[in-house]
């Protein structure tokens, strides 16, 4: 069970309605607070959605911080909570994507995930002063390749200190990954060693990274490399959610469900505070709230109901869906009532279980620890070509 | 290391000046003696850690990560005798902003391989997190060698490297003036200006996202030590990361250039301070301390690295020479360096270097690992910790210098003797806080507006 911790809330009116602006919003004291409480509510993870751009452009209460900055100054103030900044694969550099995504990981003691996202818009393209991306997927797919070989370009005991012979690494254990995608090429090592889950937990929307063709020297040698570890999907209703997730499993281990709650809160309900959210809307706003996510508005209980239902297993035994990233409409005003209401009752059903402290999030989600693609061993058993 | 000269013929200027320190986490290097049983890891997160609660307890101004973007090879193969493997600045020191209060966190970051809308977003997001504390050393790129990793790759003529930074830090401004001034009482007063930039090197158009923190902007560092560093330095920079620590005079001398330079940009001459890179090394007596200097420069250079470092000069692998025998008879095979040997030697001309140090070799009748170490010591203050402390009074009051940036030759306890010793000799002769007085890192360093705001701040402060 992961949630969203991005500014005020999910809704694009969550700040103007909360009456937080500029620097409140994004002060690191209420970040801290904020991810404090979603552990403390023993949620497994939180993701930090992300873009460059604001919400409505010239408004303050369009503020935002970037994500892995944001991810990393929660690292040392929680213990057990994973940490999944959004970042984008279109126009960022990929080598500082690595890099940013294995520190964070290193300082987060194996908590950090990576929600990879496609940038659509053509004013992202102005802001790097680059041409429009045209095929965000085939970028996706090049990026989040070569960032997994960045990962696994030093094997995970590279550094070996050798006094006698003066050697601090050991080069054989240190790679180059020479990647060459269609629009970019890296030839790598990682300036970071190789992070404590090996590979940090990939999340991405449905369709936003498509399955890779067979590459030489894949783990699963003549088919796809998994590129993804958690599909995230949406969905009308939990019928369609569940088909989404059970289609997504065919090409990744893990899928969740995104769901956007509006709950009964305050003496208000859940139905009353959406209106006016939605009549709060500023005019301009780039990504207004009507999104594919699944939907839930109305009281504790049902909200239960609701989870309950997707974490039962059916007659095969297996979940209808692995997870669920629960987008709060107000955080201030949600994540309270889902603290006090909603998920003790499913740790009392045993359909949740708080992540342990000082497990990596790969541990909290039930993911091995992969192989390095590029261990000597590995390649000194390979049949040669 | 020699011992600085005591100079007491150079003026007082500047009775009243404090001392400050900085401490540079170095990453990547071959001065950090990892072999020592003491030495910690130089990946895990504790070891930051254990460095910058030390340094913060010292009352430090500063704490200060390198960047490489990518690794050293010689000839093909990666360089594997240093500490290797360092995490990205600006993530880092985020984490680090978390867990301390009052220390200045300083990135060090690219401007040849980072667009500027990332960059002056995720320095504006350390800014704001740490309550503002952050700070942007500024360094350049120019090779291939390097752009390999990079969307753009290639190759920036050597001429344009500052011209790239002064473009770069033009937009980061501009994206760090965007938002309107906190502090009003409706806190949805105000735009966010849009930033808008068409020059040879940047096509930007932009709605920024990063309010403003209690400083204003990041501070800005620089370290570049060319005729084009120092200018672009004296025009942009707060804070200059000077090589000059080791000689008196010769910190005089830099500092006055800077200073000439810094008024002919139009700024007050005390708006860049300087801040050479040193180290410290105490010990219970003279004899003590020279001989723990002696341990540390011995131990900095294995025999593999002077090999390693001699062998980069003449352009092979030296490895099969006795390290404790006489420099190659023949002439470097390579004229001049590239980049991948690191920043420090990238374009020297190699039978300059090797001349001189055959001369000083046959002079001193010095091996290859001797000569090495002769060569690369000059680089700090040692001796007792009240005479370590008078030392580094002098340099500050008589101007050369405003502040030292610290390497520990050893990672995490390095500052241990330093914060534990040398900080309470300075406090006692009144030239060293007792407390951080401000929040920001602006503060500790008493610098004024940034430069894009102070026709703002006259025009509040005549109001």
């Amino acid at each position: 069970m992961g949630l969203d911790a991005d500014g005020a809330g999910a809704h694009p009116a969550a700040a103007a309605v909360a009456r937080l602006a500029g620097a409140d919003l994004v002060s690191g004291t209420r970040l801290a607070r904020t991810v404090r409480q979603a552990e403390h509510a023993g949620l497994t993870f939180v993701s930090f959605t992300d873009a460059l751009l604001p919400a409505v452009a010239g408004s303050p209460a369009s503020a935002r911080l970037e994500s892995v900055t944001r991810a990393a100054f929660v690292s040392r103030t929680t213990t057990a909570i994973g940490l999944v900044p959004q970042v984008p694969t279109t126009y960022p550099e990929p080598f500082h994507v690595a890099a940013q995504l294995a520190s964070l990981d290193i300082a987060a003691s194996g908590r950090a995930g990576w929600l990879a996202a496609v940038t659509r818009d053509a004013a992202t393209a102005d802001a790097y002063g680059r041409t429009v991306v045209g095929d965000v997927s085939r970028e996706a797919r090049d990026v989040v390749q070569v960032v997994r070989d960045l990962w696994d370009s030093w094997e995970d005991d590279a550094v070996i200190r050798d006094v006698p012979t003066g050697r601090y690494i050991d080069r054989d254990r240190v790679h180059h990954v020479d990647f060459v995608g269609e629009t970019f090429s890296v030839k790598g090592p990682l300036i970071t060693p190789r992070p404590p889950q090996g590979q940090l937990v990939v999340l991405a929307s449905d369709g936003d990274v498509r399955p890779a063709l067979g590459r030489p020297g894949a783990p699963e040698a003549g088919g796809a490399e998994r590129l993804v570890d958690v599909t995230l999907v949406g969905g009308s209703g939990v019928g369609t959610a569940r088909g989404n997730a059970t289609a997504a499993r065919e090409h990744s281990p893990l899928a969740g469900v995104d769901l956007e709650v509006v709950l009964d809160a305050g003496g208000r309900t859940g139905a009353d505070r959406l209106a006016v959210l939605d009549a709060s809307t500023p005019a301009g706003v780039r990504s207004p709230w009507d999104t594919r996510a699944l939907r839930y508005v109305g009281d504790a209980a049902g909200l239960v109901a609701l989870l309950t239902e997707l974490a039962t297993p059916g007659p095969d035994g297996r979940r209808p869906v692995d997870g669920v990233r629960l987008l709060p409409a107000v955080l201030d005003v949600d994540l309270p009532v889902l603290a006090r209401d909603v998920l003790p009752a499913l740790r009392a059903a045993r359909l949740v279980a708080a992540p342990r402290a000082g497990a990596t999030l790969r541990e909290s989600l039930g993911l091995p620890r992969p192989a390095n693609r590029y261990e000597t061993r590995v390649l000194a058993d390979a049949p040669s070509a | 290391m020699t011992v600085p000269d005591r100079h007491p013929d150079v003026p007082v200027t500047r009775p009243d000046a404090q001392v400050h320190f900085g401490v540079f986490f170095q990453g990547v290097n071959h001065t950090t003696i990892w072999s020592d049983p003491e030495s910690g890891s130089q990946t895990d997160f504790a070891t930051f850690e254990r460095v910058i609660r030390t340094a913060e307890r010292g009352l430090f101004d500063a704490f200060f990560l390198g960047e490489g973007l990518r690794l050293r090879e010689s000839r093909g193969a990666l360089h594997d005798l240093d500490v290797v493997g360092r995490p990205d600045a600006i993530t880092q020191l985020a984490a680090l902003a978390a867990i301390t209060t009052h220390i200045g966190l300083v990135a060090t970051q690219n401007t040849t391989y980072n667009d500027p809308a990332d960059l002056a977003r995720r320095l504006q997001s350390l800014d704001v997190l740490s309550g503002g504390r952050a700070a942007w050393n500024v360094v350049t790129t120019d090779n291939a060698w390097t752009g390999a990793n990079f969307r753009r790759g290639g190759y920036l003529d050597h001429a344009l490297r500052y011209d790239r930074a002064q473009g770069q830090l033009d937009v980061a401004r501009q994206i760090w003036d965007a938002f309107p001034d906190a502090g009003g009482s409706d806190a949805f007063s105000g735009t966010v200006a849009h930033v808008s930039e068409h020059s040879a090197m940047f096509d930007v158009e932009l709605d920024p996202t990063t309010p403003r923190s209690p400083q204003g902007h990041p501070i800005i560092f620089q370290a570049g030590d060319s005729p084009q560093g120092r200018d672009f330095a004296a025009a942009n920079a707060d804070v200059i990361f000077s090589r000059h620590g080791a000689v008196l005079a010769d910190a005089l001398e830099f500092a006055a250039d800077v200073r000439r330079r810094t008024v002919a940009a139009g700024r007050p001459e005390d708006d860049v301070k300087i801040f050479p890179g040193t180290g410290i090394i105490v010990g219970d007596t003279p004899a003590d301390a020279e001989e723990r200097a002696r341990w540390v420069r011995w131990n900095q250079v294995s025999p593999a690295t002077a090999l390693s470092i001699v062998g980069n000069i003449w352009g092979e692998d030296l490895s099969g020479y006795d390290p404790d025998g006489p420099l190659p008879a023949h002439d470097p095979v390579v004229e001049e360096l590239g980049g991948e040997r690191g920043s420090a030697t990238t374009g020297a001309r190699t039978r300059e270097v090797a001349a001189r140090w055959r001369a000083l070799a046959e002079a001193e009748h010095l091996s290859i690992r001797e000569l090495v170490v002769r060569d690369s010591g000059e680089r700090g203050f040692q001796g007792m910790p009240a005479s370590v402390a008078e030392d580094l009074i002098r340099w500050v009051r008589t101007g050369a210098v405003d502040g030292f940036n610290i390497s520990p030759w050893i990672v995490p306890s390095g500052l241990d003797d330093i914060v534990d010793r040398v900080v309470p000799e300075l406090q006692e002769r009144g030239a060293y806080p007792t407390s951080y007085t401000g929040t920001t890192l602006r503060e500790h360093l008493g610098l004024r507006a940034p430069l894009t705001r102070r026709a703002a701040a006259t025009a509040v402060g005549a109001a």
